[in-house]
């Protein structure tokens, strides 16, 4: 039964991905002002993509068709390690926070790969700048999750939910607040989202992640966009299973199970509204820029980490 | 209400964690109004602290206290500031001699140092050992703040910072003094940012810049 | 009922000057009020000695010590007024800057330092100290030049991160105090706190923390190295009388508080602690100062250093322990005061005459300007100490107080500092009399106001140097008592 929960867990982040990528769309636009696309949008680029053709580089080779394959099994593998409505994942085991950053390198190091495969030399700007801020959000991710597994006594994702369920909301903790503004950050890094870049540019020269996929077309391109949307919703569900998962069912029964569908709907409801009032309000930082920006990120997390000791 | 009480205990006991996110966040901000800001949010951490200290020794004159740094300190002193920064017509970042990241390390490493500094003496001291912690942390930040950032109102805004851990430690570990005292020196604090207000604006007439590291004119 | 005269009639006359609107009405209101309250401060202070410790309400009160420093501080406040009135007839044009803004601030300032001296509270004292800070500012920036705004910012700023951690110390004693059993009602009134000293034993590591907070605090508004960075700019870029005032009388009010947590800390837990530390600030900065002393180039940041330098060594006074250092450094605030007013009175009328207080361009003066050039010869001969004025008696009195409690270090390094702030005196002013005038200064006619307060100070010097008259021996007397106890 907790099987057939957990996979349904992981089939709804991944069906309702583009979903939430095309709210936070339809926001900023309203926030701007604009009328912007309706929410469902996303969905329908998908199927458009799906339906197109697959074009590559005549100088490609099967790296380039293989990268969006791997992106979209890692997105998919990481999906499994975070709790949605339960307090248990598909894949979870212990250690599991290690898999879940390194399973979203290994994807961005064969997006990386695959755009220089591309041949353009976009494709290879975007993966030197991509390769820079994902090294700069290692360190600070990595820390912050080992920070909140030394308090919760657990290695699996799944493992600190169920320890912070245990905690009081109003007993603050240093970690946990240190902890959170630093893969706050980061998780901004890693999605590749305002300030560090932006989804939306049509500027070559702005551009991180959409200069790698400059080159794809068709289902390629749909699986990269539908990996990237998965990679945000799960940062998101990350976050809140992390920090404020008060509100999981703790039995299978339905009444738990719908309660905690609708605060979950909450949860993400306000992430997604403070996204975009971030996007909305906040310049794009320029290159130069985005070290320090993950050098805040790190200090935080370090700090994170040392208070474990200090908070005993 | 019981519910009420203990969220409202149990988030007063963890307000250090609060003062620690200002310390970050006044650190890393790139404007002075975000400064003044986390100024704002630091001084009303505190009046709820002394309004838990209050109730907790049924002490009517702490209810004063708190309604004075109330006024003067979360609502008075930013509005102040504020309009300075407005009339001023410059430009509102803070001119700072390190990067974001450089001074969001250096305060971690203050607020490190103010726990290891404070350990030998919570015996003596009494008060939480997090609350001292994060007194200390407030006047080295301060110190910091007035050492790094070049723009005079930041100057300022650094010595409120100052201000408002020693009146916390004061509050921590003695749970407050009599009354005139304490508004004695809440109307000192106003009348001095009125002054340095004004020196802020003379500065700007005199030199037509605001940067107090280019004051170097007397030395030796 | 007494006490309250020489508290308001300074505040009363800063309110009808600032509802003047005449000039000359506003300088004769204000040389009234210096009368007044020199008159108020001698009743006071006769009083005080007639009665014993004076108390109105709970925060007020005057003891011998009060009575001491009342006395300096109604001296120096007359002749610095009467100066006044003959310095400022050229004033610059500003928001602030006004015949009118200038006595009015003089005499606030002149009440927030009466009343850290009447304080019978030690959160009152720390509200007035820091109240002295921000009333002085204004009139440290009064010029509005370059300058004078760096040095108005400077002094505002750092004198109030130095009275912030004062009011650690403060709060730390009031918590040692209340642990000790005090009431807390009471716990910051000096005269319960001296009561119970002796019994705040127990809290000895908080009494240390409370008196290291205190002296560096204080100790910044005091001079101390390394807290004294706002000093020589201060006292250099306001105008010389107010120079003469900061100088003179305003660091003697922070020594005050000093003086007055340093009797608790003593009664507490013995003196070894707090006199040890007066003694490392005092020899920092008598070291540190007559060195800078040597390098300076402009005449009033020389007397700024020198303040610093005479500071120190009345902390070493008081930092020996013992009756013949207290005495001597009592006696030596004393008469720095009225040396350092004489000097930056002489400074005024160089800056009036040549226009620049840089020495470098500054010759000439025994020929051509003969008072102000004597003046300045006197003015270095008292401040370095020699015969028949009366800090040659202070520095004696102290460094016989430092050989007899057996501080040789610390006598020599005095001696040592002493010679070199000679050397660098004589140096600076014999450059400055001797030589041809190379271009014949202005000169305008040396107003009588100059030459009574001239007068008025060589005449206290002498005296002091050559006998000191029983009466002020008395009061002198007074204040050691209450510092003894």
């Amino acid at each position: 039964m907790t099987l057939a929960m957990n996979a349904v867990q992981v089939l709804l982040l991944i069906l309702l991905a583009p979903l939430v990528r095309g709210v936070i769309a339809r926001l900023k636009a309203r926030i701007q002002n604009r009328h912007g696309a309706t929410v469902w949008r996303p969905y329908a680029d998908l199927v458009k993509l799906f339906r197109k053709e697959d074009l590559v580089p005549d100088s490609a080779s099967f790296v380039f068709r293989l990268a969006p394959i791997v992106v979209f099994a890692t997105t998919l593998v990481v999906a499994a390690f975070v709790p949605l409505l339960h307090g248990s994942a598909l894949l979870g085991v212990s250690g599991d926070f290690i898999f879940l950053v390194y399973f979203l390198a290994l994807g961005r190091f064969f997006l990386m790969l695959g755009a220089m495969d591309g041949g353009s030399s976009f494709g290879g700007m975007g993966a030197s700048r991509e390769a820079l801020v994902s090294t700069l959000a290692e360190a600070p991710f990595l820390l912050a999750l080992m920070s909140v597994a030394i308090l919760a006594h657990n290695g699996s994702i799944a493992g600190m939910v169920q320890w912070t369920i245990g905690q009081s909301f109003f007993q603050f903790s240093a970690v946990h607040a240190l902890a959170f503004m630093a893969l706050a950050l980061v998780a901004i890094a890693e999605t590749g989202r305002i300030p560090v870049d932006n989804p939306t540019t049509h500027l070559e020269l702005t551009m991180i992640h959409e200069a790698m996929v400059l080159e794809y077309s068709g289902p390629s391109l749909a699986l990269i966009e539908w990996a990237s949307a998965i990679k945000l919703t799960v940062v998101m569900a990350l976050l809140i299973a992390l920090f404020v998962p008060w509100g999981i069912a703790s039995s299978l029964s339905a009444l738990a199970l719908v309660v905690a569908s609708l605060v979950l709907l909450l949860k993400i409801a306000a992430l997604v509204l403070t996204l975009a009032l971030v996007e909305s309000s906040v310049a794009k930082l320029r290159m130069y820029l985005v070290p320090d920006f993950l050098g805040v990120a790190s200090a935080l997390a370090i700090l994170a980490v040392v208070f474990t000791a200090l908070m005993r | 209400m019981g519910l009420f009480e203990t969220a409202a205990a149990k988030a007063l006991a963890s307000s250090g964690v609060f003062l620690f996110m200002t310390v970050l966040l006044i650190a890393a901000a790139k404007r002075i109004s975000t400064c003044i800001a986390l100024f704002s949010v630091q001084s009303l951490v505190i009046t709820a602290q002394i309004i838990a200290v209050s109730r907790m020794h049924h002490s009517a004159e702490g209810f004063v206290v708190a309604v004075l740094v109330l006024t003067v300190k979360v609502v008075a002193i930013p509005y102040v500031l504020y309009r300075i920064v407005e009339e001023l017509q410059a430009p509102r970042d803070v001119s700072s001699s390190t990067s974001a990241s450089q001074s969001v390390f250096i305060a971690a490493g203050l607020i490190l140092l103010s726990f290891f500094a404070v350990r030998p003496y919570v015996g003596v001291l009494g008060g939480d050992q997090a609350m001292l912690a994060a007194a200390v942390a407030l006047v080295l930040t301060g110190g910091f703040l007035m050492v790094s950032r070049k723009k005079a109102l930041m100057q300022v805004v650094g010595l409120l910072v100052l201000d408002n851990g020693i009146f916390l430690a004061a509050l921590t570990t003695t749970f407050g003094m009599p009354l005139v005292i304490e508004i004695g020196i809440v109307f000192d604090l106003l009348m001095g940012v009125f002054l340095m207000g004004l020196f802020v604006f003379r500065i700007r007439d005199t030199f037509d810049h605001l940067d107090v590291s280019k004051l170097r004119r007397l030395r030796g | 009922m007494i006490l309250l005269l020489p508290l308001f009639i300074p505040l009363a006359g800063a309110l009808v000057v600032f509802l003047c609107r005449d000039p000359r009405l506003v300088v004769r209101t204000a040389l009234t009020t210096g009368g007044l309250e020199l008159v108020a401060i001698g009743v006071t202070v006769v009083s005080i000695h007639s009665q014993g410790v004076l108390r109105a309400g709970r925060y007020l009160r005057a003891d011998g010590l009060t009575s001491f420093f009342l006395l300096s501080l109604g001296l120096i406040s007359a002749l610095v007024l009467v100066y006044s009135s003959g310095y400022l007839r050229h004033v610059p044009e500003g928001r602030f800057s006004s015949l009118r803004w200038f006595y009015g601030l003089v005499l606030l300032f002149l009440f927030t330092m009466v009343a850290v001296y009447l304080s019978a509270n030690l959160g009152m004292m720390w509200i007035f100290v820091e109240a002295t800070t921000l009333a002085s500012a204004l009139l440290v920036g009064f010029y509005n030049t370059e300058g004078a705004v760096e040095a108005g910012w400077k002094y505002l700023i750092v004198c109030t991160v130095g009275i912030a951690f004062a009011l650690f110390g403060t709060i730390a004693l009031y918590l040692a105090a209340v642990k000790g059993g005090v009431s807390p009602q009471s716990a910051l009134d000096w005269g319960t706190l001296i009561d119970a000293a002796p019994g705040l034993v127990g809290g000895q590591e908080l009494l240390k923390l409370a008196f290291v907070f205190v002296a560096v605090g204080y100790g910044t508004k005091v001079g101390f190295v390394p807290m004294h960075s706002w000093l020589p700019d201060a006292h250099a870029e306001a105008p010389s009388p107010i120079s003469a005032l900061l100088s003179a009388v305003l660091l003697n009010c922070a020594m005050y508080a000093l003086l007055r947590f340093d009797a608790i800390t003593s009664r507490a837990i013995g003196s070894g602690f707090s006199h040890t530390l007066l003694l490392i600030f005092g020899a920092v900065s008598i070291v540190v100062a007559s060195l800078l002393m040597i390098v300076q180039r402009d005449l009033k940041r020389l007397l700024a250093y020198s303040s610093i330098e005479h500071m120190g060594i009345v902390a070493i006074g008081v930092g020996l322990g013992g009756a013949l250092g207290l005495y001597g450094a009592l006696l030596h605030s004393f008469n720095h005061s009225i040396a350092k007013t004489f000097l930056f009175f002489t400074a005024g009328n160089v800056r009036e005459n040549f226009g620049t207080l840089r020495m470098e361009r500054i010759r000439g003066m025994a020929l051509s300007l003969p008072w102000t050039g004597g003046a300045l010869f006197l003015g270095a001969l008292a401040i370095t100490g020699m015969p028949p004025f009366g800090l040659f008696v202070s520095e004696l009195v102290i460094l016989t107080g430092a050989f007899s409690t057996a501080h040789y270090f610390i006598a020599v390094l005095m001696l040592a500092a002493i010679s070199v702030v000679f050397g660098a005196l004589l140096h600076h002013f014999q450059h400055m009399l001797m030589g041809k005038p190379e271009d014949v200064p202005v000169q305008p006619a040396l107003q009588a106001s100059w030459f009574v307060v001239m007068g008025v100070c060589t005449l206290c010097l002498v005296v002091l140097g050559i006998h000191i008259p029983a009466a002020f021996a008395a009061v002198l007397r007074g204040a050691m008592a209450v510092l003894q106890s």
